[in-house]
């Protein structure tokens, strides 16, 4: 290697800080985020009004959600939620199959974009029954703009199957990826890996069971492809570090291994930074651009691209030293479980 | 040099390639973001069919398929999903109300006649039937906006149908419909229609012919009136088993009745001279007196025959078109943005490099976007957020590479020897970073479903390209700049403050 042309006798010289001085306020951060992240989650489990870890979103549920572009911009006479909701409860609805119309009465309404539009999330109605919900709402709250409507309607065992699905990719790729990482690495770098990557994803729904609980925020389908990418994301940053502190085992291979990751978390800060950042940038142009439908979204992807950031600089490498032993990467771990050699 | 010009040569051809291929192949753009609707139609087991196989789903769904060809949506597709689902997108249609109509039922055409001894009930129900039928057709007109013909000036308005209060209460309590209190007149109606619907076809015979042996559907304007015709053709079997269904019950005051899955919505009187031979030579119509879009729907369910099983509609998604181009326009809006911002970024903190890596980006965008075209997917607003994502990522490639490019420096070696060891440095944990991600897009594309495999398909595509181009374009692009001397300048690379504070 020549990364160090003054040779093994000395350490290099750390430019910012030795992570593993501060281990403990990392570890203490994350173990209070990872704690407040569950006491979300529990109280969105034990609210009654939600009854499961996130507030689950119309994809999960299954219902119709109307969305409609008032005529009127860019002044439009204000509109108010109670007002809509009144409207919502006068309508008449066509029967479907037999079974009564359902009833509208207190669905919720939300008003968006300074009331240039209007969001219903009703039950499941069948399509004829979604017009009639438009052209009775255009007589008291319209004109609406042609072509400005979207109307969904998912059943329930789409909801059940989406979750099902994405659940079972998330832990198919944990799988697979920690099987990738004890190839390339060994075991111990696995199980960091992975440890942080559930970090990660638990802080971000955490912070979305937080955001359920105290603005109603839902999560659709798009959130679970965010905690995916969090997730790719998370090893992604995670590795690159974990690379760097292999590194230097043939170059520093002489001093205790705590030096080593210091050295190797020094070296690649400045990289984990700025690729958060050039990450963060375009999310950020999708949060403030990219109109509501995208917007929690890139909040999703943005705090855990953050969390994720922070827990391959400051959590899994100062993990390292604990799990591996007096000093070498590949040498038994302390708890004494097997060798963690590479298979 | 001479192998770093090949491959320059490559890379500007590759480039030229894409450049055409987006000018000769449009984007597809999904639904989401050019306005259409989306159903999910899930099959149902029924009889004997305990659960549904793929053959059947293959059955259900080539049905379907020449009912889509049938309603002429240009560039719809049917897709099945899984071992009992179909999803089928109609870009462009903005009444899911319809698309549910024709995919929605199973289409099953009855022919039948009517049993004997029932002429009096029948008329009875008939009479109530038409009523009801003109004065609902009246109040759809009404609420669907469009404006009545306006009655010439100083006549009277035309009579109007009406349906008088004490009527349809007597009507209602002698069919012993409950209609829920409070329901309006149109509610009373309606149900008061289904149960003489109900009633009618409880007055025919079994199916004598079905829609098994039609051979094909057609429509035509009635020559009276402004209504439509659906006209039909009988196989030989069928136009024999029509004759004998006709000179059965010709010359009585019986009916045919034409019966789509269980609803009668025609019926018809056999005239006298067919009491010889019946109806032959396999031609009928239906007279229904539709509207030209009705006859147009029917006959697109009859010719393309009879679902095999029942099919229920779990999802149906539309967006109008005005609400696609705002969600185009703010993800373009988005993307340039983020890629604007990310330039600047890049060309401030590495400077000569930055500004390769810049180039470089911006043939990573144009592979991205003409391999969409090529292969082709279908652009949505995921799979946008996706391709924005996989741009933060590439960058990531090109900033390992640089930042040991600096470090090379720092620690005094010269710039070719620094740049190729920054690539080979950096090498190891872009490939670790790329390998996870596409894994994780493989776990993606496998097991998700929707929104969730199109994000998968554009991140993955993106990862394969960012390897590329960051390995071998910034790279190329890199070595040919530093054959020109005056572009081998280390402070083009690094701030000269950095450079000569001592590497120890």
């Amino acid at each position: 290697m020549t990364t160090s042309p003054s040779g093994p006798a000395a350490l290099p010289k750390i430019q910012y800080f030795r992570i593993t001085r501060h281990r403990r306020i990392a570890w203490w951060g994350s173990a209070v985020a990872c704690l407040i992240s569950l006491i979300g989650i529990g109280l969105c489990w034990l609210n009654p009004a939600i009854g499961a870890p996130l507030k689950p979103g119309l994809d999960f549920t299954g219902g119709t959600r109307i969305q409609l572009e008032r005529a009127c911009a860019p002044n439009c006479p204000a509109i108010t939620v109670p007002q809509v909701e009144e409207r919502l409860g006068d309508l008449k609805l066509p029967e479907e199959g037999g079974a009564a119309a359902p009833d509208l009465r207190g669905a919720p309404v939300q008003v968006l974009d300074q009331g240039r539009s209007i969001e219903l999330r009703l039950p499941s109605l069948s399509a004829e029954q979604g017009n009639a919900v438009i052209s009775q709402l255009a007589g008291s709250l319209g004109p609406f703009k042609d072509g400005g409507t979207s109307v969904d309607t998912i059943g329930p065992t789409l909801g059940d199957q989406l979750l099902r699905s994405s659940l079972l990719s998330l832990l198919v790729s944990f799988a697979a990826i920690a099987l990738y990482i004890t190839l390339r690495y060994d075991r111990v770098f696995a199980f960091l890996a992975i440890l942080c990557l559930a970090h990660d994803v638990l802080i971000t729904t955490g912070l979305f069971a937080w955001l359920g609980l105290l603005l109603g925020v839902e999560v659709d389908s798009l959130f679970a492809v965010a905690l995916i990418t969090v997730a790719g994301y998370s090893v992604n940053d995670t590795v690159v570090v974990f690379d760097r502190i292999r590194e230097q085992k043939t170059s520093l291979g002489a001093f205790p291994f705590s030096d080593q990751v210091d050295v190797a978390v020094d070296a690649t800060l400045t990289r984990s930074l700025y690729t958060s950042l050039t990450t963060l940038l375009p999310l950020l142009a999708i949060l403030f651009f990219g109109g509501s439908s995208l917007f929690w979204f890139s909040v999703a992807l943005t705090a855990g691209i953050s969390v994720g950031s922070w827990s391959s600089i400051g959590v899994a490498p100062t993990l390292l030293p604990l799990l591996s032993g007096k000093g070498f990467v590949g040498s038994a771990p302390e708890d004494g479980s097997a060798p963690a050699g590479a298979a | 040099m001479a192998r770093q010009q090949g491959l320059f040569a490559l890379i500007l051809a590759l480039a030229i390639a894409a450049g055409a291929v987006l000018f000769s192949f449009p984007l597809q753009l999904g639904l989401d973001l050019r306005g259409g609707s989306q159903l999910t139609l899930q099959v149902l087991p029924a009889g004997a069919i305990k659960t549904v196989q793929r053959e059947q789903l293959e059955a259900v769904k080539e049905v379907l398929d020449r009912r889509v060809n049938g309603l002429g949506v240009a560039e719809s597709t049917l897709q099945t999903i899984g071992d009992d689902q179909l999803v089928l997108q109609l870009p462009g249609e903005q009444d899911p109300t319809r698309a549910a109509k024709v995919f929605g039922t199973t289409a099953l055409l009855e022919f039948r006649a009517q049993k004997p001894g029932t002429e009096r009930e029948m008329q009875g129900l008939l009479r109530l039937k038409r009523q009801a039928q003109s004065v609902l057709d009246l109040s759809r007109r009404r609420t669907s906006a469009e404006p009545a013909q306006p009655a010439a000036p100083g006549q009277p308005p035309a009579q109007t149908p009406s349906f008088p209060a004490e009527d349809l209460a007597k009507a209602l309590r002698e069919l012993g419909v409950s209609v829920p209190p409070g329901a309006g007149e149109t509610e009373q109606i309606e149900a008061l229609l289904d149960e003489v619907n109900k009633r009618v076809v409880a007055l025919y015979e079994p199916a004598a012919l079905t829609g098994k042996d039609l051979v094909t559907a057609g429509r035509q304007q009635q020559q009276t009136g402004t209504g439509w015709d659906v006209t039909l053709n009988f196989n030989r079997q069928g136009g024999e088993a029509f004759a004998k269904l006709t000179q059965s019950i010709a010359g009585s005051n019986r009916l045919l009745g034409i019966v789509l899955d269980g609803r009668s919505i025609s019926e018809a009187s056999v005239s006298q001279e067919f009491a010889a031979a019946g109806i032959t030579g396999g031609a009928a119509s239906i007279t229904g007196n539709f509207t030209a879009e009705e006859a147009r729907d029917l006959e697109v369910q009859l010719r393309g025959g009879s679902l095999p099983l029942p099919v229920k509609i779990i999802e149906v998604r539309t967006v109008g078109p005005l609400l696609g181009a705002e969600n185009i326009r703010t993800s373009l809006v988005a993307a340039l943005a983020g890629l604007a911002l990310v330039a600047v970024f890049m060309v401030v903190v590495y400077r000569l490099p930055g500004a390769v890596a810049v180039v470089a980006l911006s043939l990573y965008a144009l592979f991205n976007l003409a391999t969409y075209a090529l292969i082709p997917v279908t652009l949505t607003l995921p799979g946008i957020a996706g391709f924005i994502l996989s741009i933060g990522m590439a960058v990531d490639a090109n900033v390992l590479i640089f930042e040991r490019v600096k470090e090379e420096l720092r620690s005094g070696n010269t710039l070719i020897r620094s740049i190729d060891g920054g690539f080979s440095l950096a090498f190891s944990s872009i490939l670790d970073g790329h390998v996870t991600g596409l894994i994780s897009c493989i776990a993606l594309f496998a097991l998700g479903t929707g929104l969730v495999k199109g994000f998968a398909v554009t991140l993955g595509i993106g990862l394969l390209l960012s390897l590329f181009t960051a390995l071998s374009c910034t790279r190329v692009l890199l070595r040919l700049m530093m054959s020109y001397p005056t572009l081998r300048r280390t402070t083009y690379f690094l701030p000269s403050r950095q450079l000569t504070s001592p590497a120890a």
